[in-house]
């Protein structure tokens, strides 16, 4: 038996107002106060378009390799429900600002079918009478609809998860699923031919780990009724977390009816060229090309993957990596840095950390004139401290000399002094070595590189 | 009586201060409460005394400075009671203001109250509002036409010189020539919609009812303009549509499609249209007769779109955040249905019944798609007509004014009451009716004069000579 499933995905857009009314674009604000005449469908209120969510829209379409459809309208789907204000919802079923897509996973490609712009509804909050937050209601969502080409979990979760990041990446979106500005409904099929099975939905689900138990709960499931001769009805479902199943909620009606036409309040859209490249263009870069960009400057791929899902960190690291060594860089942002923000659950922006500072850090290390110990002791000081970190190296005594000359001669000056020690460490005493190699650095003051000044303590004894 | 005077006269009187507003309030108010007509569903009285008492402290700044003006109900308000003539709206305050009502506003007009309407435009007769039917202010006998029955009632009575309507398929220029008065419907767009109850979006335009040519052209320049509150109103400039009027019309061309001179137009309107013909070509007019394609389509055109748009725009009245809501019900489906089945009349159920019929699976596209394709049709002839003339003119309506209950139990014959104003909508175009006569029981005639986009100007040329034409004849 096989399996097939398609996903699709509704994404809240970052924008300041709602998509067609003024409205601020906040849903967590206090209950109904994000909120006009537009969002309540007063009698005679007519719809705006808010261009910046056009823009959003535009960009994942690109992002998500999509063509575009460069005259749009926006169509009514008619259909009764509380949370949904003017009885019908304005979205886009004719033309999708993008068609025929993909997205790359790591073994093939995903095939994204449409992605369109439309509006949330209200929340509804059942407690013993059904209440209406309206601060949602006009939030822009796009949706992301693909063909029914994933075979399994594995695939469905790689392409949430690249989905994800790639909006991310865009700045459109929080896409936070447990937050809901990311819902995922999926719908699964299996069959032993080359025709597709039945599909059931799952729908709402809240996390990609949640999506992929359901998807393989319900490919057993289905695989297990279809084995009992059991028929398939089109059904919709949903995921219970605590049994880790999937549970019936209604069996799909023959033809919803959502009696679609022409927004006749909204003219059409007309995306032309120019525009279409400006902001193909400007897309910021995406995961696949920082993924490259980094593995190209030797960082290493487990740096990589936690550069990439982090973004406060991304973004922190592209804004030094043309200044030093990329690679020092990534490793304390991922290391002490991020452990630090961790164990504090705060972000960068929240620390005392500033790009000169973490520059001259990164710098100081490359060219060995401090040592790990000493950058991780600085490091602690620059996130909670704004002290240059000049001041602090020399405040702190921390300058290692690596200048071979000096040291040179200051191991010839304890060579000179200890005439005993030598005789022992040619009779083969190795305690010998670790006594003249504490003398140099007492004599140092701890300032000189240990690792050059033993290697240079070798090489004078040699030839002695 | 002063609202019976020319308002230069009035503008005159008032800047003198020979006059205040406030006489013309009153006199507005005292007429309407001797009318007997049904006019209003609700009166502006407390505030309009207050903005006239307001307005005594400002410089008289336009030709429309303090002069009464009445709202037709599906104009939304602030602070007063808009209807549109519905159950379901009975009690509607709304909270904001249309953008129309804005620049009445800013022109220092003073509202004084909601005229009388089919609920929801959905009529011809004001015989579907649930606040009764309006009288005919020339033969109470008859009806005042409709859905914009008591703002061109209440001009052609003299209760105000000014009101605001609307047209979807002829609802502004059907009264205005039933009852004798100047109506124009704008090129749809030149007027914001924002405020406008919604019947039927595409067609949906606010024009002015008033009695004479000029005052109507002033008050389309207060209230003409791109709102960005409505994304289908136009960025075109907003002319002076005075400019034009009192101009000879020698050379103008005019077409008049034989489809408005047909059999079905009585003789009496025939008539009267053809001497009005013949005058114009003696000031010097060249009047053509022409066939336009697709005309014979735009009643089922009518009942598609906007039937469709309606059955959409009316969805919102269910009982959860504003207007009627019954109190007893089982659960959400039952307030929907048991809310619904209260608040509307059986016209506005028969129209969302046949909208949603339309646009209902496979019907969409056998009956909504279609007819899109037609009316596009349908507006290219029109514009192919303005290539070659400046104006169409024709018979607004096929008849008078009729008595009442005519058209009651016959859902089919009040759109032909449309027939010839119906096309005008469908092309988005602008056109008036002005009265050119009575027939034998003195029923005032309407003539159409139908221009091209954004022309409105050059309507009014054509007007005001007819204007003049009818002085001279008494």
């Amino acid at each position: 038996m096989k399996a097939t499933i398609g996903i699709e995905v509704h994404v809240e857009l970052k924008s300041m107002a709602k998509v067609f009314s003024m409205s601020k674009n906040d849903f967590k604000d206090s209950t109904n106060t994000n909120i006009n005449v537009i969002d309540l469908a007063y009698p005679g209120t007519l719809p705006r378009l808010n261009k910046g969510v056009i823009e959003s829209a535009l960009k994942a379409a690109l992002a998500l390799n999509c063509k575009i459809n460069k005259v749009m309208h926006f169509d009514r789907k008619n259909y009764f429900y509380p949370d949904l204000p003017k009885g019908y919802q304005i979205t886009e079923q004719d033309t999708p600002i993008g068609y025929d897509g993909y997205i790359q996973i790591s073994n093939k490609k995903i095939e994204i079918e449409r992605i369109h712009i439309e509006e949330d509804t209200c929340k509804s909050i059942h407690t013993t009478d059904t209440l209406l937050n309206f601060n949602r209601a006009g939030v822009p969502l796009i949706e992301i609809v693909t063909k029914p080409c994933m075979k399994n979990a594995d695939e469905a979760r790689e392409y949430l998860e690249k989905l994800r990041e790639t909006l991310l990446y865009l700045g459109v979106s929080d896409v936070k699923m447990e937050e809901g500005s990311m819902r995922c409904d999926i719908n699964i099929s299996v069959s032993n031919t080359d025709t597709l099975g039945t599909k059931c939905e799952v729908k709402n689900l809240n996390s990609i780990s949640n999506a992929y138990a359901a998807i393989n709960y319900e490919i057993n499931r289905q695989i297990s009724e279809l084995e009992k001769g059991n028929v398939i009805k089109e059904q919709t479902r949903r995921y219970d977390e605590a049994s880790g199943k999937t549970i019936l909620m209604r069996y799909k009606e023959v033809g919803n009816d959502y009696r679609y036409f022409p927004e006749p309040d909204i003219p059409y859209v007309i995306l032309d060229d120019d525009y279409i490249l400006s902001i193909k263009n400007n897309l910021p870069i995406l995961s696949d090309e920082l993924r490259l960009e980094y593995k190209k400057l030797s960082i290493n791929d487990n740096a990589i993957n936690t550069i990439i899902s982090n973004r406060d960190i991304g973004n922190f690291l592209q804004s030094v990596i043309k200044n030093c060594n990329p690679v020092i860089a990534a490793n304390l942002l991922t290391g002490d840095i991020l452990s630090y923000l961790n164990k504090n659950i705060i972000k960068i922006k929240d620390t005392k950390l500033n790009t000169e500072n973490f520059i001259k850090l990164v710098n100081l290390l490359d060219s060995n004139k401090i040592s790990n110990k000493q950058a991780k002791e600085l490091i602690k000081i620059i996130l909670e401290n704004d002290d240059d970190i000049d001041d602090l190296v020399i405040k702190l005594n921390m300058i290692q000399i690596s200048d071979d000359n000096f040291i040179i001669d200051l191991i010839d000056e304890v060579l000179k002094e200890n005439e005993d020690s030598i005789k022992d460490y040619k009779e083969g005493h190795d305690r010998a070595l670790k006594y003249l190699m504490g003398q140099v650095m007492k004599k140092s003051g701890g300032k000189i590189n240990p690792q050059r000044a033993n290697e240079i303590l070798l090489s004078r004894l040699s030839k002695i | 009586m002063y609202l019976d005077l020319d308002i230069k006269d009035i503008n005159k009187l008032l800047k003198m201060k020979k006059i205040k507003p406030i006489d013309l309030v009153n006199e507005a108010f005292d007429k309407i409460e001797k009318s007997n007509l049904n006019c209003f569903i609700t009166l502006n009285k407390e505030e309009a005394i207050k903005k006239a008492i307001e307005l005594e402290d400002k410089e008289v700044d336009n030709l429309l400075f303090g002069l009464p003006i009445a709202i037709k109900d599906n104009i939304v308000t602030k602070n007063l009671r808009t209807t549109a003539a519905s159950h379901m709206l009975e009690d509607f305050i709304p909270i904001y203001d249309a953008t129309v009502i804005k620049k009445i506003n800013d022109a220092n007009m003073i509202i004084i109250g909601k005229t009388n309407m089919d609920e929801f435009a959905m009529g011809s007769t004001s015989e579907t509002s649930y606040f009764g039917p309006v009288l005919n202010p020339i033969d109470n006998s008859k009806v005042a036409g409709g859905s914009s029955s008591g703002s061109a009632a209440c001009v052609a009575a003299g209760l105000t010189r000014f009101s605001l309507a609307s047209d979807t398929g002829g609802s502004i220029r059907q009264p205005s020539s039933f009852c004798g008065v100047v109506g124009l419907k704008p090129t749809y767009g030149r007027v914001s919609r924002f405020g406008l109850i919604s019947f039927a979006s595409s067609l949906d335009q606010i024009g002015p009812i008033t009695k004479t040519v000029l005052e109507n052209a002033l008050l389309l320049n207060v209230i003409s303009g791109y709102d960005v509150n409505d994304l289908t109103s136009s960025k075109e400039i907003v002319k002076d549509y005075t400019s034009l009027i009192g101009k000879d019309i020698s050379g103008l061309k005019i077409a008049v499609p034989n489809y408005y001179m047909s059999d079905v137009v009585s003789i009496s309107v025939k008539n009267k249209i053809l001497s009005i013909i013949d005058i114009l070509k003696s000031k010097g007019a060249k009047v053509d007769y022409i066939d336009i394609p697709y005309l014979e389509y735009a009643i089922p055109l009518y009942q598609i779109i906007a039937l469709a748009e309606a059955s959409s725009n009316l969805a919102r009245y269910d009982g959860v955040r504003y207007g009627l809501k019954v109190d007893d019900y089982k659960d959400i489906n039952d307030l929907y249905k048991k809310t619904r089945t209260l608040g509307f009349g059986d016209e506005v159920k028969r129209r969302i019944m046949i909208g949603t019929y339309i646009l209902s699976g496979e019907n969409a596209k056998n009956y909504y798609y279609k007819a899109l394709k037609v009316r596009k049709s349908l507006t290219d002839a029109f514009k192919d007509v303005f290539l070659k003339y400046d104006l169409i003119i024709g018979p607004t309506n096929t008849d008078v004014a009729y008595n009442f209950n005519v058209l009651s139990n016959d859902a089919l014959k009040t759109f032909y009451d449309d027939l010839l104003t119906i096309p005008v909508n469908m092309a988005g175009l602008p056109a008036l009716s002005i009265k050119i006569g009575e027939n034998e029981f003195n029923l005032p005639i309407g003539m159409h004069i139908i221009g091209s986009y954004f022309c409105e100007d050059k309507i009014y040329q054509l007007a005001s000579m007819i204007e003049k034409i009818r002085e001279d004849v008494k």
